[in-house]
């Protein structure tokens, strides 16, 4: 596992793609040279069977011809000499006896009438005794005391003795070796070569791409405006960086556009909501029946719930953009829940709703306390809708040196298991819900916004919990993932 | 009384010049920063509302141009955007106020009375406070009606002492989360109403005169005649 973190080029994909590349030019080199080994040995065997089956049939021409007597030896044993010189291809032995050549005449009784070759024939003759399928085709044959095998023809004579004529393959198999020898050094070489162009290649190609992953992950949602560097090449990867730059372009335009949307959008919205909603309000001033004043209550109050509607859907939106202002402060958080169950605790109880808090003192975080005003404020009115009677809430905050963490957990039903999985996403809400489902949005995106971090489930025992961890300071987000197991360790 | 309405929006002039022309302003409106600064020059304004979104100036720019000509009169800023920044957040400690729109016209009211008595009698601190037949002591901090101590908890003081400070004004519920409990935010629920209902219940008893009033839609009001 080290060694695999320790070099990264054996992951890189120009490695994987010189290794396959090499794999393959080696595979495909290795059958092509294996077939032209084939070939060229097949020709070599052809050609000295040629030779043998000629010289055999001359031999045997002769030997018939020549009468039986003191000079057959001699005769015989000239022309068998003089057809050992035309043998192709041979490289003459070192020492005076011509080994490469034999030439044999044996009866049916197994006694050699005629020797021409090194030693004294005996151990060449045994060999082809033993020699099982004796044919007048040229074969291979092994004798004992050579380490290389003869290729031997034979012809029969009228007098029923044969004359065996052998040719050692000793120079055949020489040049296969010396050909093998050379191919698998330039096989080498160029294996060796070709997969080094390819990786430096690939890796070149790639090291583009990669400097344009590099860049494209810089630019993040704070900065839409850099673009990947596209260089002089057009090529496929030039492509990718004229494309990206594209799409880059597109993606800075829409946010720009929406920017200015939500801006004037929140503008042009707000004025005549002023307007309508102080209109309204003068009308109801003055002495109006309660059958008349009613009507623009409802209108007034709903007015307010669009208008927090939204407030919170644009904070929503910029902050899942990153784009929420933060005017932070420091803020304890301990004071600050304390004031929130004050505020809440009589509508709580009209409910029929105990809250408890159990906090180890202040704990003073870095934040914007109007959005940490409302983002506990969340978390309470979230109680308040879905708890039924005589629930109790429990509230814990605690904190380490990194991160403050609050718990907001209750007994009541808990969170239904349909809405648990995406319960921070906008407009998800319960069944029975009323309200506009941006809450818990709302809560998460401040949170997130700020650093931390925010997790829903549901207790072991019923009802619902919330986690916040909120870091403290600056910098530390590295330890505040670490907390919750280091604060209910 | 003069003030000066520094608004772009002729909708929002409009419904404001009457009611605040009712609540004892005498008001100049200006549609944009130039004749603002021409009307600020000629006239002296006790008081000024400035919005920021103003076609030729930046409301910000404007007020501290003014402040440079020294013109010391408190501001009343509205403003549409949703966070407030800090260069407002810096006027505010100056002595000046910030409403985000949409605003309660009893809130805008409200708020104007509190840059006015900020000015004049900031220093003036209260010990006792009687309305009608409540009296209010700020040094114990106990209250009594008809001579009848109620037992009220600390909030429940702070809260009846802010609306005794404004009897017979308008108050809010943002107002009164912003002034009693310190925090500038919309409830999405009545919790603001839950806790009036209990004060309600202790010093409006049976057989005594109701003294809170629920102005439906607009707020609370603390009878003082």
């Amino acid at each position: 596992m080290s060694s695999k973190i320790a070099n990264p080029v054996m992951r890189s994909a120009a490695w994987r793609i010189s290794l396959w590349a090499t794999l393959a030019f080696a595979i495909g080199t290795m059958l092509v040279f294996a077939m032209l080994h084939r070939f060229v040995a097949n020709d070599i065997q052809r050609r000295s069977d040629a030779w043998l089956t000629g010289e055999v049939a001359v031999l045997g021409d002769v030997a018939g011809r020549t009468p039986k007597d003191r000079l057959y030896g001699r005769v015989v044993s000239e022309v068998a000499e003089l057809a050992s010189r035309e043998v192709p291809d041979r490289v003459r032995a070192n020492s005076n006896e011509d080994d490469s050549v034999f030439f044999l005449q044996a009866g049916d009784d197994g006694i050699p009438k005629l020797w021409v070759g090194a030693g004294d024939g005996m151990t060449n003759l045994a060999a082809i005794r033993s020699h099982q399928f004796i044919s007048d085709g040229p074969y291979d044959l092994d004798v004992k005391g050579f380490n290389d095998p003869f290729r031997v023809a034979s012809v029969r004579l009228d007098d029923g003795s044969r004359i065996y004529l052998g040719l050692s393959e000793r120079d055949e198999l020489r040049v296969l070796k010396n050909l093998r020898f050379r191919f698998l050094w330039l096989w080498l070489l160029i294996v060796l070569f070709g997969s080094a162009i390819v990786f430096f290649v690939t890796k070149r190609m790639l090291g583009h791409v990669r400097e344009i992953t590099e860049t494209a992950s810089r630019i993040g949602e704070s900065d839409l405006s850099s673009r990947v560097p596209t260089g002089k090449r057009n090529d496929e990867v030039g492509h990718l960086a004229l494309t990206l730059n594209h799409m880059l372009d597109r993606i800075e335009s829409s946010v720009h556009q929406l920017h200015t949307i939500t801006g004037s959008l929140a503008h042009d919205l707000r004025s005549p909501l002023t307007a309508i909603r102080g209109k309204l309000e003068i009308v109801l001033s003055s002495d109006l029946k309660v059958e008349q004043s009613e009507p623009i209550v409802s209108v007034i109050d709903e007015l307010d719930q669009l208008t927090e509607f939204l407030n919170t859907s644009l904070d929503v939106a910029e902050a899942k953009a990153d784009a929420l202002r933060l005017s932070r402060t420091d803020v304890d958080l301990d004071k600050l829940v304390r004031a929130m169950i004050d505020l809440y605790e009589p509508s709580m109880s009209a409910k029929g709703l105990r809250v408890n808090l159990r906090s180890a003192g202040p704990v003073t975080v870095l934040a914007d306390a109007a959005l940490l005003h409302r983002v506990v404020a969340n978390l309470l009115d979230n109680e308040l809708h879905h708890l039924p009677a005589s629930c109790t809430i429990s509230i814990t905050l605690k904190a380490n040196e990194a991160a403050a963490l609050l718990v907001v957990e209750d007994n009541g039903p808990g969170f239904a298991s349909e809405i648990l999985h995406h319960i921070f996403k906008q407009r998800v809400k319960g069944r029975d819900s009323k309200r506009h489902g941006l809450g818990l949005a709302f809560v998460e995106a401040v949170v997130r916004a700020h650093g931390g971090s925010i997790t829903a489930s549901n207790r072991p025992a019923g009802g619902a919990l919330l986690e916040i961890v909120w870091p403290i300071g600056a910098g530390q987000f590295a330890e505040v993932t670490h907390f919750l197991t280091v604060a209910n360790g | 009384m003069r003030l000066l309405l520094v608004e772009d929006e002729l909708e929002i002039q409009d419904f404001l010049k009457q009611p605040l022309a009712d609540a004892g302003y005498d008001v100049d409106a200006a549609n944009d920063g130039r004749s603002a600064t021409q009307l600020a020059s000629g006239k002296k304004y006790d008081v000024l509302i400035v919005d920021l979104g103003l076609p030729d100036q930046d409301g910000i720019d404007l007020i501290l141009q003014l402040r440079r000509s020294g013109i010391s009169s408190p501001v009343l800023i509205l403003s549409a955007r949703r966070s407030v920044d800090d260069r407002v957040k810096g006027l505010e400690q100056g002595g000046d106020d910030y409403l985000t729109k949409p605003f309660a016209l009893a809130e805008l009211l409200a708020r104007l009375r509190n840059l006015l008595r900020r000015k004049c009698a900031a220093s003036e601190e209260a010990t006792r406070l009687r309305v009608l037949d409540l009296d209010l002591d700020f040094i114990n901090r106990r209250a009594s009606r008809g001579g009848e101590p109620l037992n009220l908890s600390p909030q429940e003081f702070v809260l009846l002492a802010y609306l005794c400070q404004n009897a017979g004004r308008v108050i809010t519920r943002s107002m009164l989360l912003s002034e009693v409990w310190g925090m500038r935010f919309q409830p999405n629920t009545n919790i603001v109403d839950v806790h009036i209902y209990r004060l309600r219940g202790k010093v409006d008893t049976e057989g005594r005169e109701p003294l809170i009033r629920t102005l439906r839609g607009i707020g609370y009001v603390l009878k003082d005649r």
